[in-house]
């Protein structure tokens, strides 16, 4: 159980319902709003924890509902988008939001996501102040710049590095390539999606994974990356 | 730079056949005086002309000069224009309107050329549309059946049957929704004028891609992989072509009966990746193995109903999507038994500058 308030806007009274029933069978407190405008209006009002966004709505673009929460909320945004929308997924995650979930989509997979978002939004906040991050049998350690996998020291560039703990920082959230390229190269060109994919593929290699496996950072084709959460343990 | 080249073709033919033409009629006034051919090869030059070149502009042009060489050479006064005489007017009427005519007709002909290529692009879509709405409508049963049973019998129904026909309505969506991908990777293709666009796109992660999705559904089943350690980076449309690697390892599980190894390669073949899926099972019948990447467009008017609920569409759409990427796809039947997949892409040209 735990008492986090979820706001769902969905047009669709039929997927509504359904959600509504997951939310609430697993503990969480539920709201929800058919149009952009009445969830901009509950968002004020009813002040949730996590909002679920539809980005195809009749009455606004979800975009403009994301920029208008983006204002003056880092609230976890989770975006349910069709499967042609690409362009849309990416552009809504540079805009801030933390997650996407393709239609058609299973309640078990939304409700992962749902939690690594609350998770990822309660590590932001404790912030700065964790000087350690425990992922399985992989330790970062931010003072030291280290990184150890199951007790061995796993020697990085220092571009592989600074990738590593970007991801590390954001644990859970997907970064598309063009905010990694932004924050580690503070430019980009033509070549840089391919520096930082040659980068990635460096770190995997060193962390020991194969396609299909891959534990610490998960690949997200064509989009970005995402440092899993799974076995993620606060220090 | 193909357009100009037309043109230039186009103009060329017909100053050639219409001056050819005019010495022709010159020689035959001369040498026999039979100025009545005359109107009769000038006819043929510019149907002649309508006939090598495309549309009417070149037709009626070549009319016009006719018409004009007509007037000019042959009718009197000679080699001087006349339009005051109303014979030479007449004629020069009579000239042009079978000229316009023949100029249509023969681009009818053309154009009807045109109009059978395209009705059998319908048809091939009529034929798809047949089959996806025969093949979307045993799944619907099943869910329109279990969903109202269980809204109009919830209390009769034990927990365990509720569940049974939940999962059957659950199996019967997702096929669904596989069904959807391919029918709009389908259309993603096709529709005129839009070009599928390739970014560059790095195999490991590809691969990494396909297996999380293929293990989703079929946890179970081991898939050796082999691909190079090398960084190689292909263009494509991902998500197309994780499609088709992902239909072709869901054919081998629905139809290589006895399947005991699934195998997915990738290999450097100069500057194409070859891509290869193979599989241990039954193997493909030999009179099927032809048609297998189009059975589901050119099923002519034999009842569907005979066709297992398949993948059907699954590798007709494979074959459209690599054809889109300029590449090759085969099947074929292996000598030590089962059956291998395998398609091509290019590879980046500059792959060795980046860094």
């Amino acid at each position: 159980m735990n008492s986090y308030k979820v706001l769902l806007v969905e047009d669709e009274l039929n997927i509504c319902n359904f959600i509504k029933m997951v939310f609430e069978t697993n503990g969480y407190r539920f709201t929800a709003a058919q149009t952009g405008k009445g969830g901009l209006d509950k968002f004020q009002t009813e002040k949730p924890d996590l909002v679920v966004l539809d980005l195809g709505l009749p009455d606004m673009d979800g975009v403009d509902i994301i920029k208008e929460i983006r204002k003056n909320s880092d609230v976890p945004i989770i975006v349910l988008s069709a499967r042609t929308d690409e362009a849309d997924k990416v552009e809504a995650l540079d805009l801030g939001v933390n997650d996407y979930v393709t239609k058609p989509f299973g309640t078990g997979e939304l409700l992962a996501r749902v939690r690594a978002a609350i998770r990822n939004s309660r590590f932001q906040n404790a912030g700065s102040s964790r000087s350690n991050l425990q992922l399985a049998d992989m330790t970062i350690d931010f003072d030291a710049r280290k990184v150890t996998i199951a007790g061995n020291v796993i020697r990085l560039t220092q571009t592989e590095y600074h990738i590593v703990e970007l991801l590390a920082v954001n644990t859970g959230k997907v970064l598309t390539y063009a905010e990694i390229i932004n924050k580690i190269w503070g430019y980009s060109d033509s070549g840089s999606v391919k520096k930082l994919q040659v980068n990635m593929a460096n770190i995997r290699k060193k962390f020991g994974e194969k396609p299909g496996e891959y534990r610490y950072i998960l690949n997200e084709l064509g989009v970005g990356y995402r440092m899993s959460d799974e076995g993620e343990s606060i220090v | 730079m193909k357009k100009y080249h037309n043109l230039f073709w186009n103009i060329i033919k017909s100053i050639g056949i219409l001056a050819g033409f005019f010495v022709l009629c010159l020689a035959i006034e001369r040498y026999f005086e039979a100025s009545t051919l005359v109107p009769a090869i000038m006819t043929l030059a510019v149907f002649l002309v309508s006939l090598v070149t495309d549309g009417f502009l070149y037709g009626i042009l070549a009319s016009l000069l006719s018409v004009l060489e007509l007037n000019f050479a042959f009718a009197f006064p000679y080699f001087a224009f006349n339009f005051s005489i109303p014979e030479n007017i007449i004629s020069a009427i009579i000239m042009l309107v079978i000229t316009i005519m023949t100029c249509t007709l023969t681009t009818q002909l053309k154009n009807q050329e045109n109009i059978r290529v395209e009705s059998a692009k319908e048809k091939m879509r009529g034929n798809l549309l047949r089959a996806v709405s025969h093949d979307l409508r045993t799944p619907l049963t099943t869910i329109c059946g279990s969903s109202s049973t269980i809204v109009e019998h919830y209390d009769q129904l034990t927990k365990a049957q509720v569940i049974q026909l939940a999962n059957g309505i659950r199996d019967d969506a997702e096929w669904l929704v596989r069904m959807v991908e391919n029918i709009l990777s389908i259309t993603r293709i096709d529709s005129d004028g839009v070009q599928i666009t390739k970014t560059s796109t790095v195999l490991e992660e590809l691969i990494d891609s396909v297996l999380m999705k293929f293990w989703k559904r079929y946890p179970d089943q081991k898939i050796e992989v082999d691909i190079p350690d090398e960084f190689i980076s292909i263009p494509m449309d991902a998500v197309l072509i994780e499609q088709v690697i992902i239909n072709i390892l869901e054919n081998a599980m629905q139809h290589a009966a006895g399947m005991t190894k699934l195998e997915l390669s990738v290999f450097r073949e100069g500057q194409k990746a070859v891509f290869e899926i193979r599989d241990n099972g039954c193997g493909i019948e030999k009179d099927r193995l032809q048609n297998i990447f189009k059975d589901y467009f050119e099923m002519k008017d034999a009842p569907v109903d005979h066709q297992k609920k398949s993948m059907g569409i699954g590798l007709a759409v494979c074959a459209s999507i690599i054809r889109a990427h300029n590449g090759t796809i085969t099947a074929s039947n292996r000598k030590e038994g089962g059956c291998c997949f395998r398609f091509t892409l290019d590879l980046e040209r500059n792959e060795d500058e980046q860094l």
